[in-house]
């Protein structure tokens, strides 16, 4: 049952793959690091680079997840040292952890927090290799209804968990899916939304979308920061390096409890980091706050969110590569650049593809270990990365933006088009849309389209073939369910924990 | 006022929907095997997307903070600095307007002219080194160069 992992440690454990690791996991932690540039930018803008370099599918999924995971490393380091969150996953990270920097204890709060992320994503790493065979054998049993099923399920359990906002995460799917129907129609031929433009035969390219998405919109909202000048505060010095023994054990079952919930989160297709730590600092506070010092620099604040944050990174390949569904924003990003291999992402991944998805997983082990020995003594010089200022940040961002596209098209309408995403992109930040909804419909909506049609013509017109099954008929009712849960739990929040809404 | 943001994009996303289910109501479609044909999806995400449009018109959340005045303007022009960017990234060649597009930028974001000036060039310059000598990526020379290096 554990071959493709013993076949992936032979993959992983290749020079040039150990060395891809290595090198995702510090540009991960340095891209992290850098201000305002959270992981789902950072993969965003190095992308392209795994395919400059020209590696194979593996080698380049290899060195894409390792920056993912380091830049979830790398992100930290900015919540803690100047209560800015690079991301949404990092929110929670703020509460606890910037109290404890002001109290001195920068650094023991980074090695914890680095701790507590080698532990999340251990225990989710160790549940993604038990899981996912199992998940992969009953994933063969989907014909495109069920498929069908799954990706209404996706959207429905990310609209209900991400994001403030379910409408605007609901209107962002379909927008996704929508750009994604540009292009020559693979069932009939006929052109869509070209409007003319050859360039548009093939569809909006996945790079181009994605640069211009991310790393165009993101150097219009830097532009905002700097002119507003709000944030940016004095940074904490990082003061003694090395957590003790001690403060690790003080947080251990804090740690072991967010580990699980971060996993179980971030295997439920659609809901991510941000969900998970929430989540997992709540009930940690429920659990262990006995003296109320949650929120004001408590060790076990800062671990819980961490933990859960990592092991919800590692999750969310467990449908990624069992079903083909992304189960983060980020997942999404990694999935569209497997597409660009000619891997087609599905319940067949597992048996089709083991080298990629065995050298996936054991790269993870390894990177894991690789980040923590590169976290914990390094925690200062990382944190001067901090300090780059914008005026060199953004042009830099600019610079990757255009060669990225430019090397793979050699074609300034690609560049026009990218430029025109982010403009759109940049709106869609400001209207309260987060992006991951919009990437994820991207990616799917090709496949969503697809497996609808085949369904429909294996029935030869009939609707009813998408609820003929057991498997589909529950996988309706479970999108139902997360649908229309928070509904409910919202009013029964409101009726038992009026006095904890602060 | 509170609520424009949120009715003006609902609009706006109504236009969208209306504009892509005509558009697909006039695709052709030549005599296929296939039952749905390329307009139905099309066609189904055009409705849900107006269906959307009017619960969020009906119930729109708070407007954020938009830009005005001299921060329109800074954005404004970053933008127009990129799409001159890429405009004469070819002509010009890569060295000289990414030089002169970090320069502008890092001036923009608040640098001290001598900073800007200094950074953007070691900017240009070290990711030049980098792009083409490490990772092998041919950059655009620039066609003002070429006759000046001679045929090659």
């Amino acid at each position: 049952m554990f071959d493709f992992l013993i076949q992936g440690f032979g993959v992983a454990l290749t020079p040039l793959n150990l060395g891809l690791a290595f090198l995702g996991a510090l540009l991960g932690t340095l891209f992290g690091a850098l201000p305002g540039i959270g992981p789902i930018n950072g993969i965003a803008i190095l992308m392209p680079l795994a395919y400059t370099l020209g590696l194979p599918a593996e080698s380049s999924l290899i060195l894409l997840a390792g920056i993912y995971t380091g830049s979830e490393y790398g992100g930290r380091m900015s919540s803690i040292l100047l209560n800015v969150p690079g991301d949404a996953g990092a929110v929670m990270t703020t509460l606890d952890g910037h109290p404890l920097a002001k109290k001195g204890l920068a650094g023991p709060a980074l090695g914890l927090s680095a701790v507590s992320s080698f532990i999340g994503a251990t225990v989710a790493i160790l549940g993604l290799t038990l899981f996912a065979p199992l998940l992969a054998i009953v994933a063969v049993k989907f014909g495109p209804a069920e498929f069908f099923a799954l990706m209404i399920f996706a959207f429905a359990s990310m609209s209900a968990m991400m994001g403030k906002d379910p409408l605007k995460t609901l209107i962002g799917a379909v927008l996704g899916v929508l750009i994604s129907t540009v292009g020559v129609d693979s069932g009939t031929g006929v052109l869509r939304f070209t409007f003319d433009m050859p360039e548009l035969y093939d569809g909006i390219d996945f790079v181009v979308m994605i640069i211009g998405l991310f790393a165009v919109s993101e150097i219009l909202l830097m532009l905002e920061h700097a002119f507003r000048h709000d944030q940016d505060g004095e940074m904490a010095p990082i003061g003694r390096v090395m957590v003790k023994m001690s403060e690790v054990l003080y947080c251990k079952w804090a740690i072991l409890r967010s580990s699980v919930i971060g996993f179980v989160i971030g295997v439920l297709p659609g809901t991510g980091a941000s969900v998970a730590s929430a989540v997992a600092y709540t009930t940690e506070k429920r659990i262990s706050d006995h003296d109320n010092s949650f929120g004001t620099g408590n060790m076990r604040g800062l671990a819980a969110p961490e933990a859960a944050n990592n092991a919800s990174a590692a999750g969310s390949f467990v449908p990624m590569l069992t079903l083909g569904i992304p189960g983060s924003g980020t997942t999404a990003i990694l999935l569209g650049a497997l597409m660009l291999y000619n891997i087609n992402p599905g319940p067949m991944m597992f048996r089709e593809q083991p080298m990629v998805v065995g050298g996936l997983i054991a790269s993870l082990y390894i990177g894991n270990v690789m980040l923590l020995l590169l976290n914990l003594p390094l925690a200062g010089v990382f944190a001067r990365v901090l300090q780059v200022p914008r005026w060199l940040l953004v042009p830099s961002v600019a610079i990757l933006a255009f060669v990225g596209v430019y090397q793979l098209h050699s074609d300034l309408m690609a560049i026009y088009l990218m430029l025109a995403i982010g403009v759109f992109g940049y709106l869609l930040r400001k209207f309260g849309f987060s992006l991951a909804p919009v990437v994820l419909g991207f990616v799917l909506g090709g496949l969503m389209e697809e497996n609808l049609r085949r369904a429909l013509s294996i029935s030869g017109g009939d609707l009813a073939i998408l609820w003929q099954s057991g498997l589909s008929i529950g996988l309706w009712i479970a999108a139902a369910a997360v649908a229309f849960i928070p509904l409910f739990a919202g009013r029964l929040k409101a009726k038992f924990l009026p006095a904890r809404s602060a | 006022m509170r609520y424009a943001a949120d009715r003006i994009l609902s609009l706006l996303l109504l236009g969208l929907a209306a504009f892509i289910a005509v558009q697909a109501w006039h695709l052709e479609v030549p005599f296929s095997y296939d039952p749905v044909g390329p307009k139905a999806f099309p066609l189904l995400l055009a409705g849900l997307l107006a269906l959307l449009a009017v619960v969020l018109f009906v119930r729109p959340g708070p407007s954020g903070e938009w830009p005005s005045g001299a921060l329109l303007l800074r954005l404004l022009v970053v933008m127009g600095l990129l799409v001159v960017y890429a405009a004469l990234f070819i002509e010009a060649g890569y060295l000289l307007i990414t030089a002169l597009v970090s320069v502008a930028i890092a001036w923009l974001f608040g640098a001290s002219p001598l900073k800007a000036l200094v950074g953007g060039v070691l900017l240009a310059l070290g990711s030049y080194l980098l792009f083409t000598y490490a990772l092998g990526i041919s950059l655009p020379t620039g066609s003002w160069i070429e006759p000046l290096l001679g045929a090659n």
